[in-house]
């Protein structure tokens, strides 16, 4: 352990407080040696090595070309692959998933709700989670503005974000808004009334956007007389999603609202990043796949309302063998402990590779994210978050065993308590959320 | 989508069903409950896989015979004799195992969860309503049985909700009958007894009882004090009444107005059926079962999630546990595999445990009923011998509920309820290929796989 950080914990635990970290120091290099190898984006290697330089992956294969002085981590019998990426999971912000007193509310920041301390994040760390999409629930129709995390369990919040990810927006579809105002007597209680939401919230924005517009040609050619229209949080962030700043996650269920989320979209030029939980895509997967719109789904999740009533568990492989870029999600404090299973359960329905399978909880929720040019591979280059198995991961048996993030020690099973190097203090519990049910119904 | 759009399909796929292992379906005609078919007596083979009897170890290459419904043979290749003109079916390379029994189930109660309309699974007017029958309720027709049963499940208890201290009585059935009545094997075979946290929905309600955990407690012995004397007073009643038919039904007939909801806890008082007590944190459990056992009730111990503080305490109440959810959560700042680990401590000390679907709702959950061997697989990673964890979902919960004469292993003479699949039965990779109840092939047909063959096809109007 690095001397300052060993000073720091102490201090800390003399002080009788939480060790929360500004930053961590990994050591320089690290190789992960005489391991089954699972790269995701170039195969499974035996007795292969992965090694880790400053946070970043320097060299993947049979030989390695380390430094004599790197950290040898002895993996053999183990399996290691990139960190597990969770594209849709509410931990960490308490019941503050939802500002359900009004269907549109694009300006709500879902950094402002997060508690980086929230034992979920610990959970999810100990089942090889390290990057999470924060998303709204879907009460509302645009909930809000997601936020990117890395699983630095122990860091500062600040420290905890993943590092100039896009921003990503979420919508929401279907029975849950229609409920929740439906509920109050108030617009929407249909499908009908949650698009005719969604497309006078876009022409407001569209006005919005003009008036902005024509403020910056006046000033633009020096017009002292121009004066700058009222900035509105709400209709600048919609204005955001018409010019394609924000990546849209869409909450959405049944085939033919996909097809009128894709309709909409054309019509106001934008474009959409995914459909989340998605059960009847294996029934649209073509349309889906030529607007290249990813979906994020359950495994094997159904019935428990009536949009998901036709899900079916073939429903990820039937999808991606259309041309489907398919992630697996958790949307639960308790799922996301196990997405990895969640991965093995495709190879069960549809005859997924294991390449394939482990592709849905790393590459393909990145490129959700946006963020798959850093991590959801093991690729010379990219951010050293990385699992050590002690088991096929993509079978029940497999515990993670070492868990690192931009090439630091996060999690091992075998450091006492719990296991995290990097925190030692009272965790908060911010509720087991979303448990059997759908839980973006809050 | 209609949800009801599909249900015709099923029945029309069925028919059509094309059995994957290449041997007939042995059935003639097929419904939701698949009929077993009357006829001759006739015997199914499974020759050459891996038994896993569960009873007697693994038999690697194996021979199971089953004819009329029921096991008649196991062994290895070779040494068992096969009954002349059996219908021969190759297992080389296939993993055989006996049905599995899931535990706690809401099989039949609830068909879309959100949907109140089609949702029976508890009442919640009162905390004490043991005269609530599970088997008037049970829908056997449901969409979540021939999902279940496609991932090996066989057998199951379905309980109701456990909002309520007392909410009523379990049954135990069979995922494939002739009839309804021929699927619930036992009515009445349980009485849940759950204690905690959930069942005190009245701690917001000024001036209702019970608000505490106190009045639940308190609540729970009078109804148990209740029925005993209701015990006392229906046994005079009754000796009254046969004197008076001794004595030739002579003058005005003694009259007895039977108190169903008291009467129900009777059976349970003279222990001669099992009370489930549920709880899941170490002080509940003590004070639950500090009452069962004033009572003397027999007792099965449920939930016990949180019970890694009381190990010993749980080994000497010398009573079997059903262990679920292992997917609950931990407590904060506890470690993150302190639920998970648990089940393992408890068979290493010698306990009986047994595995449901139950998810870390607490709740059962139909969506989640065919995971019932991944839980069992996720005791064994986090230490509970494999064997111990196979026993949890087979012959434990058979000895438990009682049945295990007839289900729970690959022995002569039991019921032929049998499992063939790809591989490891409590791996998530693993594809279950055959599923035989009462030893008939069950056709590997959902409404799930009807709407993916259906869109796996291109459409008729293009």
């Amino acid at each position: 352990m690095h001397s300052s950080k060993a000073v720091f914990i102490l201090l800390c635990a003399s002080a009788g407080l939480a060790a929360v970290q500004a930053e961590s120091t990994p050591p320089a290099d690290v190789v992960i040696s005489n391991a089954t190898v699972m790269t995701v984006s170039h195969g499974t290697l035996e007795h292969a090595s992965v090694w880790l330089h400053n946070g970043k992956i320097a060299g993947v294969g049979q030989k390695v070309s380390a430094p004599a002085g790197a950290v040898t981590v002895d993996a053999t019998g183990k399996y290691v692959t990139p960190g597990i990426i969770d594209p849709h999971s509410h931990s960490a912000l308490d019941s503050d998933v939802n500002e359900a007193t009004s269907p549109v509310t694009p300006g709500m920041l879902m950094i402002d709700a997060f508690d980086n301390r929230d034992k979920a994040l610990y959970q999810a760390l100990a089942g090889g989670v390290t990057t999470e999409l924060l998303l709204h629930g879907s009460a509302n129709l645009i909930g809000g503005q997601a936020v990117v995390i890395k699983n630095k369990f122990g860091m500062q919040r600040e420290a905890m974000l993943f590092p100039n990810a896009p921003r990503s927006i979420k919508f929401a579809s279907g029975e849950n808004p229609k409920r929740v105002y439906g509920g109050r007597n108030e617009l929407p209680s249909t499908r009908m009334g949650n698009f005719a939401v969604m497309r006078q919230s876009f022409e407001d924005a569209k006005a919005y956007q003009a008036e902005w517009g024509a403020y910056n040609v006046k000033q633009k050619a020096g017009d002292k007389t121009a004066v700058a229209p009222h900035r509105d949080l709400k209709l600048e962030a919609l204005t955001e999603v018409l010019e394609g700043k924000l990546y849209v996650q869409i909450h959405c269920y049944r085939s033919d609202e996909m097809l009128t989320e894709e309709n909409l979209a054309h019509e106001y030029g934008y474009k959409l990043r995914a459909f989340h939980h998605a059960l009847e895509a294996y029934k649209v997967a073509p349309q889906l796949a030529a607007d290249g719109t990813a979906i994020a789904t359950f495994a094997d999740w159904w019935g428990y309302k009536d949009e998901a009533w036709d899900a079916i568990p073939w429903n990820a492989v039937m999808s991606m063998r259309q041309g489907v870029r398919v992630a697996l999600k958790s949307d639960s404090n308790d799922q996301i402990r196990r997405l990895n299973q969640e991965a093995g359960k495709m190879v069960h329905y549809g005859g997924a590779t294991e390449e394939e399978a482990l592709r849905m909880i790393t590459l393909n929720p990145a490129w959700i994210i946006g963020v798959d040019d850093r991590v959801g591979s093991l690729d010379t280059g990219k951010d050293a978050d990385v699992v050590v198995w002690s088991a096929n991961p993509l079978s029940t048996y497999a515990r993670a065993e070492k868990v690192y993030i931009d090439g630091d020690l996060f999690f091992d099973i075998n450091q006492p308590g719990y296991g995290t190097p990097h925190f030692d203090g009272a965790m908060h519990s911010a509720g087991d959320f979303g448990a059997a049910d759908d839980g973006d119904a809050q | 989508m209609n949800p009801r759009l599909h249900r015709g399909l099923t029945l029309a796929t069925a028919l059509l069903f094309s059995p994957l292992l290449g041997h007939a379906a042995g059935v003639d005609k097929v419904d939701k409950r698949s009929t077993p078919a009357a006829g001759a007596p006739h015997s199914i083979v499974l020759s050459g896989g891996k038994l896993l009897t569960v009873s007697h170890g693994t038999i690697e290459h194996g021979v199971l015979v089953m004819t009329d419904g029921k096991i008649a043979a196991v062994g290895t290749v070779g040494k068992v004799s096969v009954p002349k003109g059996a219908e021969m079916v190759d297992t080389t390379g296939m993993t055989v195992y006996p049905g599995l029994i899931d535990s706690e189930t809401s099989l039949g109660l609830v068909e879309v969860e959100a949907d109140a309309s089609n949702r029976d699974l508890v009442e919640r007017s009162d905390e004490i309503l043991p005269q609530m029958h599970v088997y008037d309720a049970f829908h056997a027709e449901t969409e979540r049985i021939p999902v279940a049963r496609l991932n090996g499940i066989t057998n199951a208890i379905v309980a109701p909700g456990s909002d309520d201290t007392l909410p009523g009585q379990d049954i135990f059935i069979q995922l494939a009958g002739s009839s309804r009545d021929a699927m619930i094997l036992q009515r009445d075979c349980a009485l849940p007894l759950n204690f905690g946290s959930e069942q005190r929905r009245n701690e917001r309600m000024e001036h209702k009882f019970p608000s505490t955990r106190m009045g639940l407690a308190s609540q729970l012995r009078q109804a148990l004090l209740d029925a005993q004397a209701y015990g006392v007073k229906m046994h005079a009643a009754e000796q009254k009444h046969e004197e008076w038919q001794k004595g030739g039904s002579k003058g005005e007939e003694p009259q007895f107005k039977r108190e169903l909801k008291t009467e129900a806890l009777l059976p349970y008082l003279a222990g001669e059926r099992p009370v489930v007590v549920s709880a899941s944190e170490g002080h509940d459990i003590e004070t639950a079962m500090s009452i069962a056992q004033e009572f003397h009730l027999k007792i099965v111990l449920n939930r016990a999630t949180h019970s890694q503080h009381i190990l010993d305490e749980i080994a000497a109440y010398k009573v079997p546990v059903v262990f679920s959810s292992i997917y609950d959560f931990p407590l904060p700042n506890e470690r993150y595999d302190a639920v998970y680990a648990t089940p393992g401590l408890l068979a290493k000390r010698g306990v009986r445990v047994a595995f449901s679907s139950v998810g870390s709702s607490g709740q059962p959950s139909a969506q989640f009923t065919r995971n019932l061997p991944y839980v069992a697989g996720m005791a064994v990673a986090y230490g509970m011998p494999y064997d111990d964890a196979l026993r949890a979902i087979t012959l434990t919960p058979a000895e438990i509920w009682g049945v295990d004469k007839q289900l729970g292993s690959l022995d002569a003479g039991k019921t032929a309820n049998v499992v063939v699949a790809n591989g490891d039965p409590l791996d998530v990779r693993t594809d279950v290929k055959q599923v035989y109840i009462q030893g008939q092939a069950i056709p590997l047909v959902s409404r799930q796989t009807v709407l993916r063959d259906e869109y796996a096809r291109p459409p008729a109007i293009p």
